[in-house]
C-alpha cells in the first residue's frame, strides 16, 4: 500500500513537472506572438520586455561580482582559522573599525561581493564594527572602483570627499555597533561565530571543540568551491530579488519626474540619494553615471550620490537582510543616510563649486 | 527534498545559468544588456558558473561512488560550516530559493527578449543636450570625426564640447536611430534617438537628435531608420542642440549594437 502511494507520489510529481514545463512554453510561444502582432496588448508585452531587459542587465552585471564575493567567502571559510582573524585585527574598537574601513583595500569587492564575504568573516569570529565598518567602506575603499572615480572625475575634490566621507561614515557607524555589547542580537544565526563573545559563552560550547587543519592547496579548491556554490544560492537569491525590485521601480517610477527636481542645496541632496538605491548601480561603475549628473545638480549632491549609493541601494538592502536582524539593517540604512545627507548638504552649503 | 536532489538541482541551474550568460554571448545579444567593456567579465563568470558546476558534480559522483549519503560523508563537513548547531540554512531552504536563483534563466526564456526602445523612453525621458562622460581625448577625437562618422551621441557631444556650434550648419549628416515622437516636438518633426548605456541597461540613458522631415507622422515610434540631411542648430532652454534638415529617411534593420557605449 505505502509503495503503491509513494508511486502515485512520484508519477504525479513527473506530470506537475511536465505540466508546468508546457505552460511556460505555451506562455512563451504566446508573448512572442502578441510582441509581434503590433496588436492592442503588444505595449504591456513590451513594458514586459523591459522589465526582464533591465533586471538581467542588472543581474549580468553584478553576477561576476557575486561570485568573486562567494569565491573570496570560500578562500577565507577553508584557509582561514578563527584564530587568524583575532589575531590580524586589533582588539580596541576605534583601531578595530578604521582596520575594518581599511581592509577593503585588499578585497576589490562591489556591494554584492562584500555580504557574503562580511558574513563569513563574522563567522570566522570578526567583531561587529569591524564587520561593519569593512561592509560600508569596501564597495568604493577598494583598488577597482578607486580607478573607475578617477576615470570618471580625475585625481581631485570629488575623489577625496567620496573616499573621505566613506571612511567617515564607515568608521563612525563601526564604533556605533561597537557598543552593542551582545553582536547576536544584530546579526542572524546564519551569520553567528561557533564561539563569540569570550570565555564564558565558550565554556558551554560543544562547538569548539572543532580543529582546524588548514588543508593542501589542491584538496582546499573543490572545498572552497562547495562553500562558494552554497554561498552563491544564498546571497544569489537576495540579490535577484533586489534586481527585480530595482527593475521594476525602473518600469514604474518615472526618471525624468525626479530629475526635473534638481535644484536646491537640499532636494537636489534627497533626488540623487534615492536615484542611487533606485538605479542599483555598482560601486565599481557608479563614477560614470554620477559624472552625467554633474552639470545639472549640486556638488554635494553628486557626492551623496557616490557615497550613499555603495553603501545601500535596493538589492543590497535586501542582501543585508540575510545577515543582518531587522533592527540592525535599520541602522545600516538610517545612520549612513543621516550622516550623508548632513555632510552633502553641509558641502552645498559652504562651497561655490 | 533529499539532500542530494539539493545538490543536483543545484548543479543544474549553475550550468543553466553558465550556458545562459554563454549563449547571450555567442549571439551578441549581451550588449543589450550591458556595456561592451564589461563582456570579459561575463564570460569569466560564465566558465566560473561552469567550473563550479563541473566540481560540484565531480563531488557528488565521488561521494555517490564511495556509497556514502552527504551527511555522513567526513570530508565535507565544511559545507555545514563548522558552527554544526546553529547553521543547517540550506537543509531548509525550500525549493522557491533554487527557483529565484532560477530565476534569470527562466525569465530569460519565456519573457520575449528586446533591447530597449521607444516603450521605455516614457519612463526614462529623452535627452537633446546631456553632459555626457567624455574624457580629453573623447572631446578631440568627437570634433575631428569626419561630419558624415557621427553617430547621434557625436553629435550630442559635439555640440556640447565645442564653444561656437554654428560652426557645424551645414555639415552633412548620416545618422541611424530609432524614431520617438516627443510631445514637445512640431509636427513635421521626431527624434533619432538612441540609448546610451554606460554600465548595464539600468543606467540607460535616452539620447536624439531632433529631425525636419515633413512625412514625420507616417513613421511608426520605434522603427529604425537611416537619416541623412544637413544641420542647423536649434535651441531648447538657450542651450544649442543639432537639428538635423532630412534629405532622406529610409527604414532599416535594427543595428547589431542597439545601444551606443559612451
Amino acid at each position: 500500500m505505502v509503495v503503491y502511494t509513494f508511486a502515485v507520489d512520484q508519477f504525479n510529481r513527473t506530470i506537475l513537472i511536465f505540466a508546468v514545463a508546457l505552460g511556460a512554453i505555451l506562455i512563451a510561444l504566446a508573448l512572442g506572438q502578441i510582441s509581434n502582432s503590433g496588436g492592442p496588448l503588444t505595449p504591456y508585452v513590451d513594458q514586459l520586455s523591459t522589465f526582464a531587459t533591465v533586471f538581467l542587465g542588472i543581474f549580468i552585471e553584478a553576477a561576476p561580482f557575486l561570485l568573486l564575493g562567494t569565491i573570496a567567502s570560500g578562500i577565507v571559510e577553508v584557509f582561514f582559522n578563527h584564530d587568524d582573524v583575532a589575531r590580524l585585527i586589533p582588539r580596541d574598537p576605534v583601531r578595530g573599525a578604521v582596520a575594518g574601513a581599511m581592509l577593503g583595500f585588499f578585497f576589490p569587492v562591489c556591494e554584492c561581493g562584500v555580504v557574503p564575504l562580511t558574513r563569513r568573516l563574522f563567522k570566522k569570529g570578526l567583531p561587529l564594527s569591524v564587520g561593519v565598518a569593512f561592509l560600508l567602506a569596501a564597495p568604493v575603499f577598494n583598488p577597482i572602483a578607486i580607478a573607475s572615480t578617477i576615470a570618471a572625475f580625475g585625481v581631485g575634490k570629488m575623489l577625496f570627499l567620496r573616499v573621505g566621507l566613506t571612511l567617515l561614515i564607515a568608521i563612525v557607524v563601526g564604533l556605533i555597533f561597537a557598543a552593542q555589547k551582545h553582536p547576536e542580537g544584530m546579526l542572524r544565526p546564519n551569520a553567528w561565530a561557533p564561539i563569540s563573545g569570550g570565555a564564558e559563552i565558550a565554556a558551554d560550547s560543544t562547538v569548539a571543540a572543532t580543529p582546524f587543519v588548514r588543508p593542501s592547496l589542491r584538496a582546499g579548491l573543490p572545498q572552497v568551491v562547495g562553500v562558494a556554490v552554497d554561498e552563491f544560492f544564498e546571497m544569489g537569491r537576495y540579490l535577484i530579488l533586489g534586481s527585480l525590485l530595482a527593475a521594476l521601480m525602473q518600469t514604474v517610477v518615472t526618471q525624468s519626474s525626479l530629475l526635473g527636481l534638481s535644484a536646491g542645496p537640499i532636494i537636489s541632496v534627497l533626488v540623487l540619494i534615492t536615484l542611487a538605491v533606485v538605479l542599483s548601480i555598482c560601486s565599481t561603475v557608479d563614477a560614470f553615471i554620477a559624472l552625467a549628473f554633474t552639470g545639472a545638480f549640486t556638488t554635494g549632491s553628486v557626492v551623496a550620490f557616490l557615497v550613499f549609493g555603495p553603501m545601500v541601494d535596493i538589492k543590497s538592502t535586501i542582501m543585508y537582510l540575510g545577515v543582518f536582524k531587522r533592527r540592525a539593517v535599520v541602522y545600516l540604512i538610517l545612520l549612513p543616510l543621516i550622516m550623508t545627507i548632513l555632510a552633502a548638504v553641509f558641502i552645498n552649503l559652504n562651497t561655490t563649486w | 527534498m533529499s539532500t542530494r536532489t539539493y545538490r543536483a538541482l543545484q548543479i543544474l541551474i549553475l550550468a543553466a545559468l553558465g550556458a545562459f550568460l554563454l549563449q547571450k554571448i555567442w549571439s551578441g545579444t549581451l550588449y543589450w544588456y550591458i556595456n561592451q567593456r564589461f563582456a570579459f567579465l561575463t564570460l569569466l563568470a560564465s566558465l566560473g558558473l561552469l567550473a563550479m558546476a563541473q566540481i560540484s558534480f565531480n563531488a557528488l559522483r565521488q561521494k555517490r561512488e564511495a556509497g556514502l549519503s552527504p551527511k555522513q560523508a567526513p570530508e565535507h563537513d565544511h559545507i555545514h560550516d563548522h558552527s554544526h548547531d546553529q547553521d543547517h540554512s540550506h537543509e531548509r531552504l525550500p525549493i522557491w530559493g533554487l527557483v529565484i536563483v532560477a530565476l534569470p534563466v527562466l525569465l530569460g526564456l519565456i519573457v520575449p527578449a528586446k533591447p530597449l526602445g521607444s516603450a521605455a523612453i516614457a519612463n526614462r525621458g529623452v535627452n537633446t543636450s546631456a553632459s555626457l562622460v567624455a574624457s580629453g581625448s573623447t572631446k578631440a577625437a568627437t570634433l575631428d570625426m569626419s561630419p558624415e562618422d557621427r553617430n547621434v551621441l557625436d553629435w550630442v557631444r559635439a555640440f556640447n564640447f565645442s564653444s561656437d556650434p554654428q560652426t557645424f550648419v551645414g555639415q552633412s549628416a548620416d545618422v541611424i536611430g530609432f524614431v520617438y515622437h516627443d510631445k514637445r516636438l512640431g509636427e513635421t518633426q521626431f527624434l533619432a534617438g538612441r540609448f546610451t548605456v554606460n554600465c548595464c541597461v539600468a543606467d540607460a540613458m535616452a539620447i536624439g537628435v531632433v529631425t525636419e522631415w515633413a512625412d514625420s507622422k507616417t513613421l511608426a515610434d520605434n522603427s529604425w531608420v537611416r537619416v541623412r540631411g544637413t544641420i542647423k542648430v536649434a535651441e531648447v532652454d538657450g542651450k544649442p542642440i543639432p537639428l538635423i534638415v532630412a534629405e532622406s529617411v529610409e527604414a532599416v534593420p535594427p543595428p547589431e549594437l542597439p545601444y551606443l557605449f559612451p
